[in-house]
């Protein structure tokens, strides 16, 4: 076959473009840390969610010195909670699963992002800094309502964190 | 139909035109994979990382 | 030489009727884009935000299915008769699969429509994804299912005339665009499977109440192993024209054959088995899964890479033969002037742009920055949105006079309209894509919420009023176009003023190029493999978690059991 001499070098540069980006996704997820949410969560019931040990009661748990768990259930058209309250410097886990459809929770302006399947659970874990308050929007669509779905992450300073009493 | 000016054949065309546009489009496309993905993805904050529980 | 309508005028009538459906979907689509754009913005808000999405729905549909390919079926439908030099085998059948997918687009059309009306107890405002549990009125679903059947059915007629063809040149070598048909229809054959199967076997029966429930993340898998190919489905009649007409309209000669082929069969064996990068933020499947999507996605850029020099090397051949010289400025030798050219390479141009928000959409861990942000809608509207969309307008200026005898109307306005599109979605698109960086939700009615966004540079305000004028301008262009084809058809015959029907020749020809390459059997076969092995293991491993019909302990009826032993029998092998 005859391929000329410039488009072979095109299809040198294009396997190094390749390379290139599969390289720098390879080190973002070794060397940057960065992990996909996967199938690490055991799956749950949605039509059954208020008997499970954590989404029957949502929140922020302590795991560890500086380590906290998030439960949150999605539905249409909102969070529970809402309103997340984690102090700052610390290191959280998100659990988030539906009720009913499918949904997301995206915290505005950062890299946690995840879309949230009715029967699966996301777990996403991040490193909070300095206190800040973060928007969580639903960036998938889930109903008539759901341009009304929307909570907040309040990353509070470590001496003004108080867990809330789980009554 | 408009006309050719000339005839040219398979061996006394080479694309000197298209390897400059593609180079360029080379270099724009590494320059801002750098830009979105080292500074705009990797420089944020709340990034996801390895379950600890 | 003569015009198309000449050569094949039942075939001729074909194609008008599908460029027509076509052109009714754009046109009610971008009246249906103009109101987002003035309803996510707050700029007039017309409708109950409730109804957005039903709207939102419509503009879907339309555009990325019934636009988009009913002007492919017309396209193919040209390429497979004048390259085979052969009409169709059974007009009656022809008819038959345009009747199901016109058929099938009304059905569907019916409750998405009837949710905007109190009286009728019907709705279907499930976007163009319909992901399950949301759910349509069960006439959608059924709709979609002919559509896709009707598309199934052209293709057995294309495939027919090639093999009756093939008859009688048992030695020849398949002429480039039915090469491009058949391996296109490959792929729709194997990723339409997915999409069918899934509404067929789970989401009709549940939405009659026959299952209780379904599998979120099953349906929605089965959506995306059609949904990547699907965007594939819409370029490759892009591409057919980038490679046949634009350098015939630029003067010059296709730079490669082979290379075309080679792309084309890149595009059969790859389309389908990445189809899970569109599920890299979903929970359920495992990383693996996915960084091996990423890798075959990431090598889906070759055969678009290599378009991309094909086709502009093929542009410069006619600029040089048009007496263009220098390093770029033989640029300026080329047809500006001409609507045909200039709408289907600023096309190209807007492509180039998208190849870049595609990389990083496909770019597995960056993709958490982007997904379902507006960056995707501004990602898209590049692609089908534009390279599609206008290039199918631009070749619509060649084609309308081929199908109907009468010379194109309104050439100066045909040109002002592929450059205000142009023009528009560099507004619209490239605030779309800051806004999704800053966080800007898709397909949302109203984002503005307790909080605010904050683009790196500029403001919400700024981002959201260049949305405004590029959604208008390319609403205007629309007008233009529809203005145009009307022009067009309400003038008199005159083939006499019509180029005639041909696509451009080869520099590097067929023979170029070794014969297996138009071993269609045998890469029919490997893309068949390969999709097994991108996807029996997520969908054994989905299946596993939570059973086919999901949590909450459904029936399990006899059909999905045979399904279930088909899968796993595969999985197994
Ligand atoms: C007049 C020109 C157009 C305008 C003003 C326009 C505007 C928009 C806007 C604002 C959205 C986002 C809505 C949201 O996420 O809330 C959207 C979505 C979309 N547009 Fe367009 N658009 C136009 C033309 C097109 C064309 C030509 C195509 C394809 C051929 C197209 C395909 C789509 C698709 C597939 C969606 C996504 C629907 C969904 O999220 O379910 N649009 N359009
Ligand atoms: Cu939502
Ligand atoms: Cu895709």
């Amino acid at each position: 076959m005859n391929v000329h001499d410039y488009e072979k070098l095109w299809i040198g540069l294009s396997m190094v473009l390749i390379v290139l980006f599969i390289g720098s996704i390879t080190y973002g997820s070794v060397v940057a840390g960065v992990v996909m949410i996967d199938d690490a969560a055991d799956p749950v019931d949605p039509d059954a969610l208020g008997d499970h040990p954590d989404f029957g009661d949502p929140g922020v748990t302590q795991t560890g010195e500086d380590t906290y768990e998030v439960h949150v259930v999605a539905f249409h058209p909102g969070f529970n909670p809402d309103v997340i309250e984690v102090p700052a410097n610390s290191t959280v886990t998100f659990h988030v699963t539906s009720m009913d459809v499918i949904h997301s929770f995206s915290i505005v302006g950062t890299n946690a992002n995840s879309m949230v399947i009715p029967g699966e659970v996301s777990s996403m874990t991040v490193e909070l800094g300095a206190p800040n308050r973060y928007g969580i929007v639903c960036n998938e669509y889930c109903g008539e309502f759901h341009h009304l779905m929307e909570g907040e992450l309040v990353v509070v300073p470590e001496d003004e964190f108080e867990l809330e009493a789980d009554e | 139909m408009r006309t050719a000016h000339r005839e040219i054949g398979h061996d006394e065309f080479d694309p000197v035109g298209t390897l400059t546009l593609v180079i360029g489009y080379f270099l724009l496309l590494v320059v801002l994979w750098i830009f979105v993905y080292f500074v705009e993805f990797l420089g944020r904050e709340l990034t996801v990382v390895g379950v600890v529980v | 030489m003569s015009t198309y309508v000449e050569q094949f005028p039942a075939e001729a009538r074909l194609v008008r009727s599908a460029m027509y459906t076509a052109f009714v979907a754009l046109g009610l689509g971008a009246a249906f884009g103009l109101l987002q754009v003035l309803h996510r913005t707050n700029v007039l808000r017309v409708i109950d935000s409730t109804d957005y999405y039903t709207i939102l729905t419509l503009h879907g549909v339309l555009l990325v299915l019934t636009f988009t390919i009913f002007f492919l079926v017309a396209i193919f439908t040209w390429a497979i008769t004048t390259s085979l030099d052969r009409p169709l085998p059974d007009h009656r059948f022809s008819w038959t699969w345009y009747g199901l997918m016109t058929g099938g687009t009304v059905l569907a059309a019916i409750p998405i429509v009837g949710g905007l009306i109190d009286q009728i107890d019907m709705s279907a405002a499930v976007l163009f994804t319909f992901y399950a549990p949301l759910q349509a009125h069960w006439l959608f679903y059924v709709g979609l299912a002919l559509f896709v059947v009707g598309t199934w059915l052209a293709g057995v007629d294309w495939i027919r005339t090639y093999l009756a063809w093939r008859r009688e040149h048992p030695d020849e070598r398949i002429p480039l665009p039915t090469f491009m048909v058949l391996t296109t229809m490959g792929f729709w054959y194997l990723s339409s499977v997915g999409v069918a199967l899934s509404v067929l076997v789970f989401l009709l029966p549940w939405s009659l109440g026959i299952f209780e429930h379904v599998n979120a993340l099953l349906t929605r898998t089965m959506f995306w192993y059609f949904g990547h190919a699907v965007v594939y489905f819409w370029l490759m009649p892009t591409y057919l024209l980038w490679y046949l007409l634009l350098p015939k309209v630029a003067g010059g000669k296709l730079f490669s054959d082979p290379l075309a082929r080679i792309v084309f069969v890149l595009f059969l064996l790859l389309s389908t088995p990445t189809g899970i990068h569109h599920q890299y933020l979903d929970p359920g499947i495992a990383e693996g899964f996915k960084y091996v999507a990423m890798t075959n996605t990431m090598f889906l850029l070759l055969p678009s890479l290599l378009t991309a020099f094909t086709v502009v090397a093929s542009i410069e051949h006619g600029a040089r033969q048009r007496g263009g010289t220098g390093r770029l400025r033989w640029l300026g030798a080329l047809p500006w002037r001409d609507p045909v050219f200039t709408g289907m390479a600023l096309a190209g141009v807007m492509f180039a742009a998208a190849g870049f928000s595609g990389i990083v959409n496909a770019g597995l861990n960056v993709n958490y920055l982007v997904h379902n942000t507006f960056w995707v809608v501004g990602h898209f509207h590049l692609t089908v949105g534009t390279a599609v969309a206008l290039t199918f307008m631009a070749a619509s200026y060649w084609f309308l006079p081929q199908v109907t005898g009468k010379p194109l109307w309104g050439r100066p306005l045909a040109l002002g309209q592929v450059l205000l599109w142009f023009l528009g979605m560099t507004f619209m698109s490239n605030a779309m894509h800051r806004g999704g960086l800053a966080g800007i939700p898709r397909r949302t009615a109203e984002p503005q919420y307790n909080f605010s966004f904050e683009p790196a540079i500029g403001s919400v305000a700024e981002l959201d009023a260049q949305v405004v004028l590029g959604g208008t301008l390319l609403f205007l262009s629309t007008v233009l176009f529809l203005t145009v084809v009307l022009g067009t058809l309400r003038g008199g015959v005159d083939p006499t003023r019509i180029p005639a029907n041909t696509y451009a020749a080869a520099l590097s020809e067929a023979e170029d190029g070794p014969r297996i390459l138009d071993n269609l059997r045998l890469w029919v076969l490997i893309a068949v493999v390969l999709v097994i092995l991108a996807y029996a293991f997520p969908i054994a491993a989905i299946v596993d978690r939570s059973g086919w019909l999901g949590p909450g302990g459904s029936p399990y009826p006899q059909v999905v059991w045979v399904v279930e032993y088909l899968v796993v029998a595969l999985a197994l092998r």
